[in-house]
C-alpha cells in the first residue's frame, strides 16, 4: 500500500490506532498498558529517528540548508525548502532527502529521490506539523555519507485537530 | 474523487539549462483518524508517491507520508536534455493512479 521508507514508518502505517487524535487522547491508556513501549513511542528521540534512516551512520552538519519558518500559524501547511550544495554529477550527487518531524504521529514525513539529472539539489514542499517541534532534513550523498540540518518550529495551530 | 494537478514549468529551455518544475495537486490527503461526523473515523487515503519521468527516463520521485499537507505542493529541478514529455504519475492509497504530461521543448 504505502511505501515504507524506513522501518519505523512501515510498521506505524499499519496500525489504525496510531492516529493524531489517539496520541493526544489515549496516551494515558496506552502508557498504563504498555509503559515501556509507550514511553519509546510517545517521545522518540530525534537522533534515533535520524539513525533509522541513515542506518546508524552519523550525519555531518553543513552543506544542507533547511528553509522553514520559525513561527508557523497553521501547522496544516508549512512551506519548506531544502537545498544541498552539490555539483549533482554522476560521481558526486544527492541520492535522496528525507524529512523528519520528531513529534508528529508519523515522524517520517516525506522523501525526495533525486538523480544527477536534477542539475541542482533543491526541493520544496508543504508539510503538516502536529505541534511545536524540531524538524530535520537528512540527505544521502552518492559517496555514502549523510548530511543533515534541523530547525525549531513553533506551531500555533496544530495540524492534529479535526478537519486538518 | 476530485484530483487536479497544476504543473508550472517553462515550455521551452536551452539544452543544459536547469528548469524548476512546480506541481500543485488538489487532494485531501486524509491522514486517517479524523471524525467523519457520524461516529466513525475517516480511513487514511493519501497520495503516497509521485514519479516523474522525462523522455522515458525517471528523473524524480517524491514519497509522501501523512506529514505532507493536503493539496500537496512540490518543487524540483531537472536539466533540459532533449525535447520530450515529462510524465507525472501519482499513486494513491488503494492503488489508484493519476497521470499528467507536460511537454518541454529544448532549443
Amino acid at each position: 500500500m504505502s511505501s515504507a521508507i524506513s522501518p519505523r514508518s512501515g510498521r506505524r502505517d499499519q496500525g489504525p490506532d496510531r492516529r493524531c487524535l489517539v496520541t493526544g487522547a489515549a496516551v494515558g491508556l496506552v502508557a498504563a498498558a504498555l509503559p515501556r513501549l509507550a514511553a519509546a513511542e510517545v517521545a522518540p528521540d530525534l537522533a534515533e529517528l535520524v539513525a533509522r534512516v541513515t542506518e546508524g551512520a552519523a550525519p555531518e552538519r553543513g552543506r544542507i540548508t533547511l528553509d522553514i519558518p520559525p513561527l508557523v500559524e497553521n501547522g496544516n501547511s508549512v512551506d519548506t525548502r531544502i537545498r544541498v550544495e552539490s555539483p549533482m554529477t554522476e560521481a558526486d550527487h544527492v541520492r535522496w532527502i528525507h524529512l523528519i518531524a520528531e513529534k508528529n504521529p508519523f515522524p517520517d514525513m516525506a522523501r525526495f529521490i533525486l538523480s544527477p539529472r536534477a542539475g541542482r539539489a533543491e526541493v520544496a514542499t508543504t508539510l503538516r506539523l502536529a505541534q511545536s517541534q524540531k524538524v530535520a532534513a537528512v540527505a544521502a550523498l552518492s559517496d555514502g555519507r549523510f548530511v543533515m540540518a534541523d530547525a525549531n518550529v513553533v506551531v500555533t495551530l496544530s495540524a492534529c485537530i479535526d478537519g486538518g | 474523487m476530485s484530483f487536479n494537478a497544476r504543473i508550472t514549468m517553462p515550455a521551452e529551455a536551452r539544452a543544459g539549462e536547469i528548469v524548476e518544475i512546480k506541481v500543485l495537486t488538489r487532494h485531501p490527503m486524509d491522514r486517517g483518524g479524523q471524525s467523519d461526523g457520524k461516529g466513525g473515523t475517516v480511513p487514511r487515503k493519501i497520495l503516497n508517491r509521485l514519479t516523474v519521468t522525462y523522455a522515458g527516463e525517471p528523473v524524480f520521485r517524491f514519497d509522501m507520508h501523512t506529514g505532507v499537507s493536503a493539496n500537496p505542493f512540490v518543487s524540483f529541478t531537472t536539466k533540459a536534455v532533449a525535447t520530450g514529455d515529462l510524465l507525472f504519475e501519482w499513486r494513491e492509497d488503494g492503488g489508484a493512479t493519476f497521470t499528467r504530461t507536460a511537454r518541454l521543448t529544448v532549443t
